[in-house]
């Protein structure tokens, strides 16, 4: 069974459609990649997704509950937890306060709490800045505090609003190695990316989105294959 | 090399900090016993005050970045609901006299006897719970918003409070306000405190109430409550897609610190002895409380008391005149000429001018507030040294 179900999903800006109609199942396990021109309503899709606001019209059904009008920190603790493409550091703590802040959505125990979000800090190596303040970090450190943060909550499925985003190749590789760790923790994973190689390699299916519509679906190889997207998308670059 | 942000010390407190805290708690219990001025007295009962309403704030606005500019609202529910009920308990100085006696006797019957009667300082929990109630409604209404919409939001429940109680005036008096003569007695321990002229009970009330406020800055501090304050404060879109319920940790930090804040409206009712709609229900009040936080340092367990040190004699200072006479007194400046005349007369009624002044320079200088600015220092001189 599908542990995330999208049907229909429609958002509306006033007369913009930033998603019209969208549909598609992700199974539990696997790497979905999301991908679209600038603007194509990606991230409005997480908005969605998780809560932020709810969807115009359609169905978002994760873990086979329907999930509309479910406020962000009731999803998060459903398990689906998201990264923001415009990092949002909680500046003034350090970065593992800002990871304990995440584990504290599974438990009430300070200690605890500090010991998981030290694992998290670890999974993405930032040990040697745990005690710096999250605001002062450079942005490749920031985009894995995102990630520590959210995997602190201890997510089934894992939303990943370009964590490559503005990072030179060396640390665009680190995040692509860590994406295929926490694929191996289990942890299912929608990701973002404008970064085509990236994410033709990591994802196990794709989602092609095109002013808000649903442009194609398909493995890797059936995406770079569609005259549709290579028209409408990989063309125009 | 290229060094992101400072280092962030993790203030555990240290041995040296919990020496430094018994010792200057040890000093200022000690203190009534060698100064006997009631001025000194006094000043440090505006001390402890301020320093009771800047840390009450500070959980709402410094830990969770709400900047409620409504405290009064909750200052106002503790003044009124103490000094309401104290004269609704009909006090009777007789009664009393017997209460005391028996209460040398033996505590039990002394607070069997006390059980009879609306006990007068039952007003103090009316008041906390007042605050607790309206908290809870404000909360519901302002924290539908954000920013600058919540601030107008808390300034105008605040206002609709304080035109309310001045127009009920069955119950509160309106604008005339509640004046009482005699404070009924506190029995503490079987020892009955009835002598209020020497200061001594404010004082001890006060700073008990002073550490009361410290110690639950503390607990939240130290606590997921804190955690989520402070992750709500720096960006609340974050928190909430981390798991916090912003409504349930929003609400909470502005009732506790309600609750607080109508403590420190008890306590001024009670030493101060009047009590009206512009004097504890006014927006001038509501920012002084937020004052104390920013001048100081919001967000920081010491902050508020730094706040009440700059604050609390600076406007001393600058009510009493006491620079320009001095300067006259001292022969600097002739007191017939223009600027002498005008140290002397102009600039006693001016004190609230200079006093927004400085506060904006400070704000302008110190965003941190005076102990972030004293930390930096600090901080750097460590980095030059190392
Ligand atoms: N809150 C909002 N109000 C109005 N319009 C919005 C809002 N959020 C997004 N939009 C619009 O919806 C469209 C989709 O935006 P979205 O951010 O989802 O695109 P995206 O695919 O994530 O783009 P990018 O690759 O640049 O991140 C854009 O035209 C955007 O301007
Ligand atoms: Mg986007």
């Amino acid at each position: 069974m599908a542990i995330l179900e999208i049907k229909h999903v429609s958002k509306f800006f006033g007369g913009l459609a930033a998603n019209s109609d969208v549909s598609f199942e992700i199974n539990p396990g696997m790497i979905m990649g999301l991908i679209g021109p600038n603007g194509a309503g990606k991230t409005t899709l997480f908005n969605c997704i998780t809560g932020y606001y709810p969807p115009s019209k359609g169905e978002v059904i994760f873990d086979g509950r329907r999930m509309n009008g479910l406020q962000p920190d009731k999803v998060c603790k459903l398990g689906m937890a998201r990264t923001w493409q415009k990092v949002r550091p909680l500046a003034k703590m350090s970065v593992v306060d800002n990871v304990m802040v995440g584990a504290l959505c599974r438990t009430n125990s300070l200690k605890l709490a500090r010991e998981m979000a030290m694992e998290q800090v670890r999974v993405v190596r930032l040990e040697h800045r745990s005690n710096f303040l999250a605001g002062g970090l450079p942005i490749g450190e920031r985009k894995k505090l995102e990630v520590a943060r959210v995997l602190a909550t201890q997510p089934k499925l894992l939303l990943l609003d370009e964590v490559m985003g503005g990072l030179n190749p060396a640390e665009s590789e680190e995040i692509i190695q860590l994406i295929l760790d926490i694929r191996k923790l289990g942890i299912t994973q929608m990701v973002i990316e404008h970064d085509m190689k990236a994410i033709m390699r990591i994802s196990d299916r794709i989602v092609v989105l095109n002013s808000g519509e649903k442009l194609a679906e398909g493995t890797p190889d059936e995406i770079v294959n569609n005259p549709e997207v290579v028209a409408a998308y990989l063309g125009s670059e | 090399m290229n060094h992101p942000g400072i280092l962030h010390n993790r203030h555990g407190a240290s041995p040296l900090a919990i020496i430094a805290f018994i010792a200057i708690v040890a000093l200022l219990i000690a203190f009534p016993g060698f100064v006997e001025s009631p001025y000194a007295r006094h000043i440090m009962v505006l001390l402890f005050l301020s320093t009771i309403m800047g840390e009450s704030w500070n959980i709402i606005g410094g830990y969770t970045g709400q900047y409620s500019v409504g405290h009064a609202a909750y200052f106002g529910a503790g003044a009124y609901g103490t000094l309401i009920v104290m004269n609704a308990a009909q006090f009777d100085q007789d009664k009393l006299l017997e209460l005391k006696d028996l209460a040398q006797d033996s505590h039990l019957s002394a607070l069997l006897l006390s059980a009879h009667y609306l006990h007068p300082w039952t007003g103090v929990l009316v008041g906390m719970l007042a605050a607790l109630t309206l908290s809870l409604i404000i909360g519901s209404i302002c924290f539908r918003l954000r920013g600058p919409y919540f601030v107008l939001a808390s300034i105008a429940v605040a206002e609709i409070v304080r035109i309310s109680v001045l127009n009920l005036s069955d119950l509160t008096q309106g604008a005339e306000g509640i004046l009482i003569s005699d404070l009924p007695p506190i029995i503490i321990g079987g020892r009955t405190i009835t002598d209020f002229s020497t200061k001594v009970p404010f004082y001890y009330i006060g700073l008990g109430l002073v550490l009361l406020t410290i110690l639950v800055t503390w607990l939240v501090q130290n606590s997921k409550l804190g955690y989520f304050f402070q992750a709500i404060r720096e960006d609340q879109d974050a928190a909430h897609s981390l798991g916090i319920s912003l409504t349930f940790y929003k609400n909470s930090a502005l009732a506790i610190s309600a609750v607080l804040t109508s403590l420190a409206g008890s306590f001024y009712a009670i030493y101060i002895k009047f009590i009206d709609p512009t004097t504890v229900l006014s927006l001038d009040l509501s920012v002084q409380i937020v004052l104390i936080s920013i001048i100081g340092g919001i967000g920081t367990i010491y902050g508020p008391v730094v706040g009440a040190l700059v604050l609390v004699p600076l406007s001393e200072i600058l009510r009493s005149n006491y620079l320009g006479e001095s300067l006259v007194n001292s022969g600097l400046v002739n007191p017939d000429s223009a600027v002498g005349n005008f140290l002397t007369e102009n600039l006693s009624h001016a004190h609230v001018l200079i006093y927004g002044i400085l506060v904006v320079l400070v704000i302008l200088f110190m965003p941190e507030g005076v102990l972030g600015f004293i930390r930096k220092i600090m901080a750097k001189k460590r980095l030059g040294r190392s």
